[in-house]
């Protein structure tokens, strides 16, 4: 005998009888795509619908039910106090081709629906949090320094709208700069929080960089030292003299180094920055001692051996 | 439209449509949504219908259709998916291309172009977007209705095996189209871009039906477009009459209005 299948499809669920190749349903999980899409990311027995629970009714208790998607699955079996296998990707392909085609008002609605809920739940991890935050901060630190050199050069005459607009601007600007602090303090805290080891060696700003650049902190650690060291750099590597830095050059101590030797420090440095990236993403123990130290004892030994 | 400029309907697909300049043949998809620009590219209007600019420098399907693809392209009232559907550009001509009977499932992982193609889809009735790895399948087997073609546009090692977990779960069957634009450059440096479109081939014909792949050149380095119809067995479309093409560079420091 074949088994019953019993198909999430979107906002609905349909039911393949073992005689019938015509789907029973649908059964709309809710009439509200916003809703819909809230069960679909989370079935459970309580958001199924009672009539599916009622075209369940006649299925025997000793035949197979089947059902897909796995957590549709678990509900079932849950809510049933039954066994309900997955179905064979034969079974899944042959259930998916007898499905009609849904209403498509409400397939659009239902996929903008479930396409706003899943980007708002990414975009509430931490991490992505880290680079939204990181992103802005940087284009904000292009803007205040923008606005600032474009007023070194401002030419203005006392008593006429040209200081007027002076005035207004540089209120506008101060409120620019404010803006901008408050948001690298809430970046630096973040980052701190979130690669304990990374901020410890290169400071929490360039960290945050770093895993803007590199998309996830999980990537980042999984790079080698090299493209770390030039991560965010707009020039290519090459043979000849290619770039030696990208995010790293605001690295903490960086500029302490002598001009000279900043390149062989960005190299260490990418190298002690792996490690820490590495920790961070998968031990998430706090080597930051063992690697300042480090870094310490590379920039004492490159400052005494100047070029 | 400037006078003297004729919108010819593309033999290959009903919603492409070609003019001919004095140096190339255009490329223009009749728009599904509105208003039509997507990514900054030229459109215009003629007897109430919307045109947009196909570009081969920023589309690779556009730029397999210059080179002389021979095979099967989207056509209106189909099912596709599209992999890799990034910020929603070549999607965009895509969804065009099946008209407002027809149904894009675009399937994108990254979230910040994920949004701007959901902000798309707003205006686009005939795209569905999907933020989800197109390395599972399964994960969206029960959003994507069986669908009549695959179209795989991601820049990975394993773009191979995704196109076909892919095609082999969710194609309609048989004779479903499979296009994909393989990036070379992905697979790793230690063969050429021709052995490794030639392995893609080897590897592909146990499942599909093989068009004649063609290169990218010169608008997407060590790129090609490979496919045909999924299924060993599957038949291929009869060859169209042969069009003089005449490949060219994507425009360098201008940018589309």
């Amino acid at each position: 005998m074949r088994p019953t299948l019993v198909l999430g499809n979107g906002p609905c669920v349909f039911v393949l009888g073992p005689e019938s190749p015509r789907a029973t349903g649908p059964f709309l999980l809710d009439s509200d795509p916003r809703h819909a899409a809230d069960r679909f990311e989370a079935i459970a027995p309580a958001v199924l619908p009672t009539r599916l629970y009622g075209a369940l009714e006649g299925v025997p208790p000793g035949s197979r039910l089947l059902a897909f998607p796995p957590s549709l699955a678990r509900a079932l079996a849950e809510a049933l106090r039954r066994p309900v296998d997955g179905p064979t990707l034969e079974e899944l392909r042959r259930g998916r081709s007898a499905l009609p085609p849904l209403e498509p008002t409400l397939e659009r609605r239902f996929f903008l629906a479930l396409g706003h809920l899943r980007l708002e739940r990414a975009l509430r991890a931490p991490e992505e949090v880290l680079i939204t935050l990181a992103r802005e901060e940087e284009r904000l630190e292009r803007s205040v320094g923008r606005e600032a050199r474009a007023a070194e050069s401002f030419l203005s005459v006392p008593d006429s709208p040209l200081e007027r607009h002076a005035a207004e601007w540089e209120r506008a600007r101060s409120v620019l700069s404010a803006h901008a602090d408050a948001l690298r303090q809430t970046l630096e805290a973040e980052a701190r929080r979130q690669l304990p080891n990374l901020s410890a060696v290169v400071g929490p700003r360039v960290a945050a960089r770093l895993v803007a650049a590199a998309g996830s902190v999980d990537a980042l650690a999984r790079m080698p030292s090299a493209r770390i060291q030039l991560l965010g750099s707009r020039r290519r590597p090459s043979p000849e003299r290619g770039p030696r830095f990208g995010v790293l050059y605001r690295a903490d101590r960086l500029l302490e180094v002598p001009l000279g030797r900043r390149g062989a420090y960005a190299r260490s440095l990418a190298a002690i920055a792996a490690i820490a990236a590495r920790a961070d993403a998968s031990t998430h123990r706090d080597i930051s001692a063992g690697l300042v130290a480090r870094r310490d004892r590379r920039i004492d030994a490159l400052r005494r051996t100047r070029r | 439209m400037r006078p003297g400029r004729r919108f010819e309907p593309f033999e290959g697909s009903p919603r492409l449509v070609e003019v001919a300049r004095a140096d190339r043949r255009e490329l223009w998809t009749e728009a599904v949504g509105d208003p039509p620009p997507v990514y900054g590219e030229r459109w215009t209007e003629v007897l109430g219908h919307r045109y947009r600019l196909f570009e081969p420098g920023r589309s690779k399907l556009a730029a397999a259709i210059v080179r002389g693809w021979v095979g099967d392209l989207p056509a209106p009232g189909e099912r596709w998916l599209y992999l890799g559907a990034a910020t929603g550009t070549t999607v965009s001509h895509v969804a065009d291309m099946v008209g407002p009977e027809g149904r894009v499932y675009a399937v994108e992982r990254s979230i910040r172009p994920f949004a701007r193609l959901l902000t798309l889809a707003d205006r686009w009735p005939n795209l569905r977007p999907i933020l989800a790895d197109a390395r599972g399948p399964l994960s969206y087997a029960s959003l994507v209705p069986p669908v009549d073609g695959v179209y795989v546009d991601i820049a990975q090692v394993d773009q191979l095996a995704i196109a076909m977990a892919n095609a082999s779960l969710l194609a309609s069957g048989e004779g479903s189209r499979l296009l994909i634009a393989l990036k070379t450059a992905s697979m790793g440096r230690l063969l050429s871009a021709n052995a490794h479109r030639q392995s893609a081939e080897r590897t592909l014909s146990a499942s599909t039906a093989l068009v004649p792949s063609v290169s990218l050149e010169p608008f997407h380095k060590a790129h090609f477009l490979i496919g045909g119809r999924w299924g060993r067995n599957a038949r291929l479309p009869a060859p169209r009459r042969e069009r003089p093409t005449t490949p060219r560079g994507p425009r360098r420091g201008r940018r589309a209005r």
